[in-house]
C-alpha cells in the first residue's frame, strides 16, 4: 500500500514524516521524542481541538519506533466510525493476539476521537487496555479530555496541544506553495487563516480546493471557494420562523442538519451568529440571544438534539409576533 | 420522471374493479343496489375504519360503471363558495362527451361543522340537485354534524378486513414485486395492521426497502397507535388538566422516546403561535430531564419528564378547543433513514477518503463540500479507487 506515500491528496502529501517536520506543540513534541528514544512508551491521551498535529504525531511515533515494519505494528481506529466497543474489543483483541515484530515489545494502536464512545463503552475499554498491557500501547485523542473517564486519564500520559500560531501555519503552507508552484497574497493567506480557525487540515483543504482552480491565490479567490463550500444559510431557518411558519423552518432545518451532516451544537452556533444580524429590535436580539444560550445549555444537558433545536426557533415564531417572553415561565 | 419504484404499493396495488376488492362482499352488494336504485337516493355514504377499501370501492363503482371521477376532498371544504364553485355546475350538466359522472367526496370527517362554515350545508344542498352519484367516504358517520346526511344517503359500512384476506393481499404484492418475506413476517405485519390494508401494504414495502432487521422495530404497531392517538387526543384537546391528564400515558404501550416523537410531530398540528412556543419548551423541559435521567441514572425524574409531556403540553392552550384533528405518525425517524439512503454514495466517498486521511467519515462528511471540488483531481479518483456511481455522484451539480 505504497499509495499512501504519493498521495495527491494535500493534507497526506504534507503531513509531517519526522518529528521536525511538525510545527508548534514544541513541549509535547521534547517530552514525546524523548520517550520514543528510549524504546518506550506509556499510553498516551492527546487532548485538542482539530487539525493541531494529533494523528500527525501518533503516526510519526510508529515510524519512529517501528521503522519500516510500522504498518504490521500498528492499528488505527476511529470511535466515531466503530459501531459499538464490542467492534473496537474485536478488532483490538485480533490484533494483539499477535507478538509485535522487530525489536520493540508492543505494538500502538491509535484510538481517534476517542472521547465519541460512551461512558459504558470507555469502561470496556479501560479493562481492554489492562488486559493488553503487556502487548499493546493505546495513544488516544479526543478534543476534550474532560470526556474521558478518570481511570483512563489516570493510565496514560495525559498531552495538551494548543491550537496552532499563525506563523507555525505559514510555515506549512509556504512549503506547500513553494512546492506546488503557488503564489499566495499576504491577503490571501490571512483569508485562508481566518476561515479555518486555526485547523491545519482545514486550511490545507481549502488551499487545494481554491488551487485546483488558479496557482495564482487571491482572498478573492479564496472568498468564493468558502462561499461554495460554505453549509446552506441558517439564516433562512430563521427567516421562515420570524414570519411566523414553524412547519417550513423546521424542515429545512432537518434539511440542513442531514445534508450537511452538522450536529446541533453547530446549528446553535450558527443561529447564535446570526441573531445579530437579523433585521429586528436591538433588545429583541438581547432576549433571542438569551433564548439561544439557553437552548445551547438545554443541548448539553438533554438527549435529543432536534427537540432543543425545535424549542428555540418556536421561540423566533413568537419574537417575530412581538411577543417573546410575554407568558412563559 | 415516473419512477415505478417510488409508488406507495398501497397505490399500485388500489383495486380497479369490485372484483379485486376483497372482503367488502356485503358492502359491494349494497354498492350494487344502490346504483340500480339511482337516483331514489342521490348519495352513498361509506363508512369504516382507515385503509379497509372506501376509496378503492369508489373508484372501483367509477369503473364498473364507466364513469368519471370528479373528486373533492376535506381540505376543498373551506367554505361555501369553493364547493358550490366546483361541483355546482358539474352536477347538473352532463359531460359534452357523454361520460356521466361520479362525484367523490373523500374523507368526509375532516369538514368541521364550526370552521367550515356552510361546507356541510352546501354538500347537502347538492344531494338535492345532483344529476349524478355522489359517494362520500368518512371513518366516523355517527358524528352529530352528520345527522342530516345519514337520513339522505344511503349508508354502507365497511368493515375491518379480515387478517387472513389482508395476509392473501401481502402474498400477492410480495409475488408481484419479487420480494421474499417470511411467512411469520408476513402474519405479524397482518395481525398488527389491524384490518387496514393501507397500513399492511405500506409497512410490507418499507420493509422491503430496509436490510437491517433491526429496522424492523420501526414497523409500528397499530395496536399502539390507537392508544398514543386517544392520550394525544386528551392532551391537545383536553380543557382540564385533572387526575386523568397526569396519568394520560398510562395506558400507551409504547417506550417514552416514541411518545416523545408522537408529540414533537403533533405539536405544530395542534398549536399555534404563542401556545406553539409554550408546548415546545414544556417538551424541551421534558428532554432535559430525560437527557439527566440517563446520564445520571436519576430515575425520580420521570414523574417529571411525563408531567411535562402530559399535563406541560396540555396546559398552554389559551381556548378550549372542539372537533376531530387527524394526528401524525412521527415522520422525523423516517426522514433521517430516507436520506441516508439517498447519501449512501456520498457516505462511501467519505469513508474511501477517510480510510487515507487518518479521519472519521463523520468528520469527512462535515467538510464534504470542500472535498467535493477537491476530489475532481483524477489522480486522486484513481487512488481513492472510486467507483463509477461515486463519481457520477460527485459530477451530479448540486440540487
Amino acid at each position: 500500500m505504497a499509495t499512501h506515500y504519493n498521495s495527491e491528496v494535500w493534507t497526506e502529501k504534507y503531513r509531517p514524516k519526522v518529528f521536525e517536520d511538525m510545527v508548534g506543540q514544541e513541549e509535547i513534541l521534547k517530552r514525546v521524542k524523548s520517550l520514543v528514544d528510549s524504546f518506550n512508551i506509556p499510553h498516551l491521551l492527546f487532548a485538542g481541538p482539530a487539525g493541531v498535529g494529533k494523528s500527525t504525531l501518533a503516526l510519526i511515533i510508529v515510524k519512529e519506533l517501528f521503522g519500516e515494519s510500522w504498518r504490521e505494528n500498528y492499528l488505527e481506529l476511529n470511535a466515531s466510525d466503530e459501531r459499538g466497543i464490542d467492534v473496537v474489543r474485536q478488532k483490538v483483541k485480533d490484533f494483539a493476539r499477535t507478538k509485535a515484530l522487530g525489536d520493540v515489545p508492543f505494538k500502538v494502536i491509535f484510538l481517534d476521537e476517542a472521547d465519541a464512545l460512551t461512558r459504558e463503552a470507555q469502561q470496556a475499554l479501560r479493562r481492554t487496555m489492562e488486559n493488553y498491557t503487556s502487548t499493546c500501547r493505546f495513544v488516544m485523542s479526543c478534543n476534550y479530555s474532560s470526556k474521558i473517564l478518570d481511570p483512563i486519564q489516570s493510565r496514560a500520559v495525559v498531552l495538551r496541544f494548543q491550537l496552532l500560531e499563525k506563523k507555525d501555519v505559514k510555515k506549512r503552507i509556504d512549503l506547500i506553495a513553494e512546492s506546488e508552484g503557488l503564489t499566495i497574497s499576504p491577503d490571501a493567506f490571512d483569508a485562508l487563516y481566518e476561515s479555518s480557525e486555526g485547523d491545519c487540515r482545514r486550511i490545507i483543504n481549502l488551499l487545494q480546493a481554491t488551487a485546483s482552480i488558479s496557482p495564482n491565490i487571491t482572498p478573492d479567490l479564496v472568498n468564493t471557494i468558502v462561499s461554495k463550500a460554505k453549509p446552506s444559510d441558517i439564516k433562512i431557518v430563521l427567516d421562515y420562523a420570524l414570519s411566523g411558519d414553524f412547519l417550513n423552518s423546521r424542515d429545512k432545518l432537518l434539511d440542513i442538519m442531514l445534508k450537511e451532516s452538522i450536529s446541533g451544537q453547530d446549528v446553535i452556533k450558527a443561529i447564535q451568529k446570526e441573531v445579530w444580524n437579523l433585521p429586528i429590535d436591538n433588545s429583541l436580539k438581547v432576549r433571542l440571544t438569551e433564548k439561544t444560550g439557553e437552548a445551547e445549555f438545554r443541548l448539553v444537558e438533554g438527549s435529543d438534539e432536534f427537540i432543543q433545536l425545535e424549542a428555540l426557533i418556536a421561540s423566533f415564531i413568537l419574537a417575530g409576533e412581538g411577543g417573546v417572553g410575554s407568558k412563559e415561565a | 420522471m415516473i419512477d415505478m419504484k417510488n409508488i406507495p404499493w398501497c397505490e399500485k396495488y388500489r383495486a380497479k374493479c369490485f372484483d379485486d376488492i376483497r372482503g367488502q362482499d356485503l358492502a359491494i352488494d349494497k354498492v350494487k343496489l344502490f346504483l340500480k336504485q339511482f337516483p331514489k337516493k342521490k348519495a352513498v355514504a361509506l363508512h369504516g375504519p382507515p385503509g379497509v377499501g372506501k376509496t378503492s370501492l369508489a373508484y372501483a363503482i367509477a369503473s364498473e360503471t364507466d364513469a368519471e371521477v370528479l373528486e373533492l376532498n376535506a381540505s376543498d371544504f373551506r367554505n361555501k363558495a369553493k364547493i358550490g364553485e366546483i361541483i355546482g355546475p358539474a352536477s347538473r350538466q352532463k359531460s359534452l362527451f357523454a361520460k356521466s359522472k361520479i362525484i367523490l367526496i373523500d374523507e368526509v370527517d375532516g369538514v368541521s361543522a364550526m370552521k367550515d362554515r356552510g361546507g356541510l350545508a352546501e354538500l347537502l344542498a347538492l344531494l338535492d340537485k345532483s344529476a349524478f352519484p355522489i359517494i362520500i367516504t368518512a371513518n366516523d358517520i355517527w358524528a352529530s354534524k352528520f345527522n342530516v346526511l345519514r337520513r339522505k344517503a344511503e349508508v354502507v359500512q365497511l368493515k375491518e378486513v379480515d387478517y387472513k384476506v389482508v395476509l392473501k393481499i401481502m402474498m400477492d404484492v410480495c409475488e408481484k414485486e419479487n420480494v421474499v418475506v417470511t411467512g411469520e413476517v408476513l402474519k405479524s405485519i397482518a395481525i398488527k395492521a389491524k384490518g387496514d390494508i393501507r397500513a399492511a401494504l405500506n409497512d410490507l414495502q418499507m420493509l422491503s426497502k430496509m436490510d437491517n432487521p433491526e429496522l424492523m422495530k420501526e414497523v409500528g404497531d397499530r395496536n399502539k397507535e390507537e392508544s398514543i392517538f386517544s392520550a394525544l387526543q386528551n392532551v391537545f384537546q383536553g380543557a382540564k388538566i385533572d387526575d386523568k391528564m397526569i396519568r394520560v400515558y398510562d395506558e400507551v404501550n409504547m417506550p417514552i422516546d416514541d411518545i416523545f416523537l408522537w408529540v414533537e410531530e403533533n405539536i405544530p398540528v395542534a398549536y399555534k403561535g404563542k401556545e406553539l412556543s409554550r408546548a415546545f419548551e414544556a417538551l424541551s423541559l421534558a428532554d432535559v430531564f430525560r437527557g439527566r435521567i440517563r446520564r445520571q441514572r436519576h430515575w425520580r425524574f420521570m414523574v417529571y419528564e411525563y408531567f411535562l409531556l402530559g399535563a406541560g403540553i396540555a396546559g398552554v392552550k389559551d381556548y378550549d378547543r372542539s372537533g376531530w384533528t387527524s394526528y401524525k405518525k412521527p415522520s422525523r425517524i423516517l426522514k433521517i433513514w430516507l436520506q441516508n439512503q439517498r447519501a449512501a454514495k456520498k457516505k462511501t466517498i467519505c469513508q474511501k477518503y477517510a480510510k487515507v486521511c487518518h479521519i472519521s467519515t463523520k468528520t469527512a462528511m462535515k467538510d464534504f463540500m470542500l472535498l467535493k471540488i477537491i476530489l475532481q483531481n483524477s489522480e486522486i479518483r484513481k487512488q481513492l479507487d472510486l467507483s463509477m456511481d461515486e463519481i457520477a455522484y460527485l459530477d451530479k451539480p448540486a440540487s
